[in-house]
């Protein structure tokens, strides 16, 4: 155990985390160089894509230090953004420490801030690393001024170097040995083992990743999962090199992964702790925090027959997803789905994405929403998250809506038009005070559905990217909420229907008349988009007909190219949905989900 | 080899003879807006051309195919000298099988009208010809890098008609930056006085890799906007209208009887031939293919003995529908969608019911029974047009299974 170290990297998005990875993987020897791909830890296409990772991979790495004793060192890597937080923490759980790496020409921003605080909370040690010393723009004194004032580090501890040369890594690495605490527990204590991520076999089943707290964990053993008291045994177990490495035990300090002959996913709760079935520890692992849905949206597979698909489709990825919620749910336009609950925006956009890219499913999502607390003249009460179980406004008594507690924590030349950005959103008791010379923590009670829509997005452009964000929920307080309808060519679009405040409906309603206009392709008709409430019109947009459309020559006999345009447009239509007569690309539904800044 | 190209025998429509393409692929001058394959070759290559044209052609010799619309185009096939054409049309008629009645077409530029080409013309057989006129204005055809002027062009014109020619046309370009209502109309006011039988309209479109194209990356020049571009065509439609010409294809208008009968072909389903770089062919019935763009490779290919061919594709049922559909879109003549579905095994008539009333309501198409054409409003658009039509295939009806009644 004194050999072992488990950390995770962390950092803000784009200052150099995969890659360093990579290096110290590569360092290590735990790939040869001709295989070596670049940012192999993030391998989901979409996050190779995006150039941010979403789901936390693991892998043990075996490391000669300079003292001359081989370390087994336990990479953890985590997601960077703030939907993410909750992944965040499971993974921080299960570590001491943590390379807080900065950009050495970007210096401290926002997530190295917010995730900062995570880490601290999880008590952990922490090693700041500039990375990215090789740019030209790299200022390392600024960056080690802030890291002393904005992060409370001694900077001196701070190690130099770029992942793109290799310049350093090795310096990291022996500040992973000496500055990070090994693991502590119990190996023949009662067992606790921590599930902090789950990976889908499609031969074996589900593929936990675990931390052994206390104890040790053997092949063969009957084991108890803590919170969902499911009974197991264990098939296989090891630890994670490149590929999955089997082991006859795994004891107090391992990381490694464990096969139980799981396949409903019913069975897991990422976080939960596994402990043995005859001798069970007394509690779990501390620390766990069950992930709050807070964004529900309704999903419905574009093709009616795909709705097999996308159920099983979901199952899997719950399984390395946890904060994703689900549950049956039909409409008239778009017959069965699932009404889910997600993170927040870009978590929903993500699993959408996932959904689409690794399932190869095409999907319909509805506009999202908080849950609401009704309570009728007879005073029955209704949890309402999706517009259309929403009851006719005449039996309606009070309407109560989710708020939070914002903390919103930015360099202070910001704060003016930040406390603007909170009234505008309807924020409440706004105050702020002064964390350090410089830098305020704004505080405001703020409706959480105003936060769903564009917040993050008006966040981040206001104070340019150094504002951080996070939120706890308060309580339901009365409001006064409308269900705004979207009516194409006097048709209402169901997943498009939504509750908002009666102030924002009319806002609201042209922002969606302007996104369909700009997305719904023209037509052989004119299109005429309604945003209503009742039967009353509250915002409008047309789309005029084609006038000219067609291609100048057929000519010379060349039809094929001709036709190849042709067939590759009518693809495209396969994406659309009809609604009376219209065609609504599934774009159009994502694209009004947007802000109109971007 | 050519046998696997165009098959044994020739499953389309064998009533109506094959059409012959020739592609000439030289020019004076390139056109900025051209993407055609056309190079500006001097006399040795273009007796390279030449030989491997004809070899071309023997390749095809003995396919069983019948043409009767032999079609010069390019490039510039006006400035071939008279002797080279002499031996290519010889060559021609010597190696496939040409109809006796066959028209002979040519595409001409103005400044290659002169009383000695004209005749010779003529005495070659090409009774129908083309004229590149892109423009009866000065400055459009500066614009068009063209080398002729609006007089020369005029002047074309007249002593064509005065050879004999059967049938004129003339080539017009719109959309124009700056074009303006009065002045596009007037020129085609002034096209159908100049007693041309036949108008081709084209829109002017700029093509990536063009001096166009490159000058719009730069963002020196653009296309018209929709709404004009639209205004525009509907002018045409309307000017000629007025002047006794029928718009039978979305970018060709003839006094009656003067459609072209060659590129009826192509829109039409009926078998053509394209010899010459970049030119395309069609069996008839399944089979379309494509030669090398390159004038070099082409060449080469022939050379060596092979089949210039670039790609080839076996259209399915569906695809042959979608093109059926997609072409009778085009033209005035439309679609007779019930022999559509039953040619091809697809279902349209019913899958698109509603559809085809909304067009119909909104003057895109006119119908009657189960035939369906473009109105002018409807030709404007009518790439929108076959993408609303929805071509559902049909599963093949289960052949009834007779029980015999055994209960006597």
């Amino acid at each position: 155990m004194e050999k072992t170290r488990s950390f995770c990297i962390i950092a803000h998005i784009d200052h150099g985390k995969s890659t360093l990875a990579d290096r110290l993987i590569q360092h290590c020897g735990a790939v040869e160089d001709r295989e070596f791909r670049d940012q192999i830890l993030d391998s989901m296409d979409l996050e190779r894509e995006r150039g941010i990772t979403i789901k936390s991979n693991t892998i043990s790495l075996e490391y000669t230090a300079r003292d001359g004793e081989t370390y087994n060192l336990n990479l953890i890597d985590t997601p960077g953004h703030v939907d993410f937080s909750h992944e965040v923490r499971r993974s921080l759980m299960s570590c001491e420490g943590a390379l807080l790496l900065v950009d050495a020409s970007q210096g401290v921003e926002a997530q190295t801030m917010a995730n900062m605080y995570l880490a601290l909370e999880h008590d952990l040690e922490m090693v700041p690393v500039i990375n990215k010393i090789d740019l030209l723009s790299a200022n390392i004194e600024r960056v080690k001024e802030e890291i002393e004032e904005d992060l409370g580090l001694d900077s001196d501890d701070a190690v130099l170097c770029s992942a793109k040369t290799g310049e350093g890594v090795e310096d990291v690495l022996e500040a992973i040995v000496n500055q990070l605490p090994p693991p502590e527990g119990d190996p023949d204590g009662p067992l606790q083992v921590l599930i902090f991520d789950a990976q889908y076999d499609p031969y074996r089943g589900a593929v936990l990743l675990v931390r052994v707290m206390n104890g040790t964990f053997r092949k063969g053993q009957r084991v108890l999962f803590m919170h969902t008291r499911a009974e197991h045994t264990v098939e296989e177990l090891g630890v994670l090199k490149l590929k999955r490495q089997a082991a006859d035990s795994l004891s107090a300090g391992d990381v490694g992964y464990v096969i139980a002959g799981i396949k409903s996913v019913s069975d897991i709760n990422i976080g939960d702790t596994v402990t043995d079935l005859a001798e069970p520890a007394d509690e779990p692992v501390p620390g766990y925090r069950e992930s709050k849905p807070v964004v529900f949206s309704s999903v419905y597979p574009m093709a009616t027959d795909e709705y097999g698909e996308l159920t099983k489709a979901l199952e899997k990825l719950k399984l390395n997803d946890a904060a994703l919620i689900y549950e049956k749910d039909s409409s008239q336009a778009l017959g069965f789905g699932y009404r889910c609950g997600f993170l927040g925006l870009l978590h929903l956009e993500i699993v959408q994405q996932r959904l689409e890219r690794e399932y190869d499913l095409s999907l319909l999502l509805s506009a999202p929403s908080v849950r609401y607390r009704i309570t009728l003249n007879n005073g029955e009460k209704l949890w309402i998250d999706n517009p259309s179980m929403y009851p006719d406004p005449t039996t309606i008594d009070t309407v109560e809506e989710p708020f939070i507690k914002a903390a919103i924590m930015m360099p202070d030349r910001y704060i003016g038009s930040v406390m603007e950005l909170c009234r505008d959103r309807r924020g409440e008791e706004t105050s702020f005070n002064y964390l350090s010379a410089g830098r305020v923590e704004l505080t405001s009670e703020m409706p959480l559905a105003e936060v769903l829509f564009d917040f993050y997005d008006k966040l981040k452009s206001t104070t340019q990217g150094y504002g951080s964000f996070d939120y706890e929920m308060l309580d339901y307080r009365v409001t006064d909420v409308v269900k705004v309808e979207i009516l194409v060519n006097t048709e209402p679009v169901d997943p498009l229907s939504q509750l908002v405040h009666r102030e924002k409906a009319r806002a609201r309603a042209l922002h969606y008349c302007d996104r369909l206009k700009d997305t719904i392709p023209k037509q052989q008709f004119k299109i005429a988009i309604q945003g209503a409430i009742g039967g009353t019109i509250i915002a409008r947009s047309t789309i005029n007909a084609f006038r000219k459309d067609v291609t100048a020559k057929c000519y010379g006999g060349d039809i094929s190219r001709k036709r190849k345009l042709l067939e590759k447009q009518k693809k495209g239509k396969k994406r659309m949905k009809m609604v009376g007569n219209v065609e609504i690309p599934q774009s159009a539904f994502i694209a009004v989900l947007k802000s109109d800044t971007d | 080899m050519m046998a696997t190209m165009l098959g044994n025998e020739v499953h389309g429509d064998t009533s109506t003879r094959a059409g012959l393409y020739v592609h000439v692929p030289f020019c004076s001058s390139i056109c900025p807006y051209c993407d055609f394959s056309v190079t500006l070759a001097g006399e040795p290559r273009r007796a390279q051309w030449e030989r491997s044209l004809l070899d071309e052609a023997a390749m095809y010799a003995g396919h069983g195919l019948e043409f009767d619309t032999v079609y010069f185009g390019g490039g510039t096939p006006s400035a071939l000298k008279i002797d080279r054409l002499a031996r290519v049309v010889n060559g021609l008629t010597q190696r496939l099988q040409i109809h006796s009645d066959a028209r002979f077409f040519i595409e001409v530029n103005p400044e290659d009208v002169k009383p000695e080409s004209t005749r010779a013309w003529r005495s070659l057989g090409f009774s129908s010809v083309s004229v590149g006129v892109q423009a009866l204005d000065d400055p459009a055809l500066e614009f068009l890098g063209r080398r002729h002027t609006a007089d020369q062009a005029r002047r074309s014109v007249t002593d064509l008609l005065g050879a004999g020619f059967d049938n004129v046309s003339l080539d017009l370009i719109f959309g124009l930056p700056g074009q303006t209502r009065s002045g596009w109309s007037g020129q085609l006011r002034e096209a159908a006085r100049l007693g041309a039988h036949h108008l081709s309209c084209y829109q002017l479109t700029i093509h990536r890799g063009t001096i166009f194209g490159k000058r719009k990356e730069a963002g020196l020049m653009g296309e018209m906007g929709e709404w004009p571009q639209a205004e525009l065509y509907r002018l045409i439609h309307e000017v000629l209208g007025t002047a006794g010409f029928e718009g039978y294809e979305v970018s060709n208008f003839a006094l009656p009887g003067h459609r072209s009968a060659h590129n009826m072909k192509y829109w039409t389903g009926v078998p053509y031939l394209g010899l010459g770089p970049g030119a395309h062919s069609f069996d008839g019935a399944a089979k379309r293919w494509w030669n090398r763009r390159k004038v070099r490779l082409w060449q080469r290919d022939i050379e060596r003995g092979c089949c210039p061919v670039e790609g080839e594709e076996t259209l399915t049922e569906r695809q042959r529908a979608l093109e059926t559909l997609m072409l009778g879109l085009r033209t005035a003549d439309g679609v007779d969608l019930a022999s559509l579905e039953k040619r091809f095994l697809v279902d349209v008539i019913r899958s698109n019911a509603v559809t085809i009333s909304d067009l119909e309501a909104e003057g895109l198409i006119s119908r009657r029974g189960d035939l369906i054409a473009p109105t002018p409003a409807g030709m404007a658009v009518a790439d929108a047009l076959v993408r609303a039509i929805l071509i559902e295939e049909v599963e093949p009806e289960p052949v009834p299974v007779i029980v015999p009644d055994v209960r006597g």
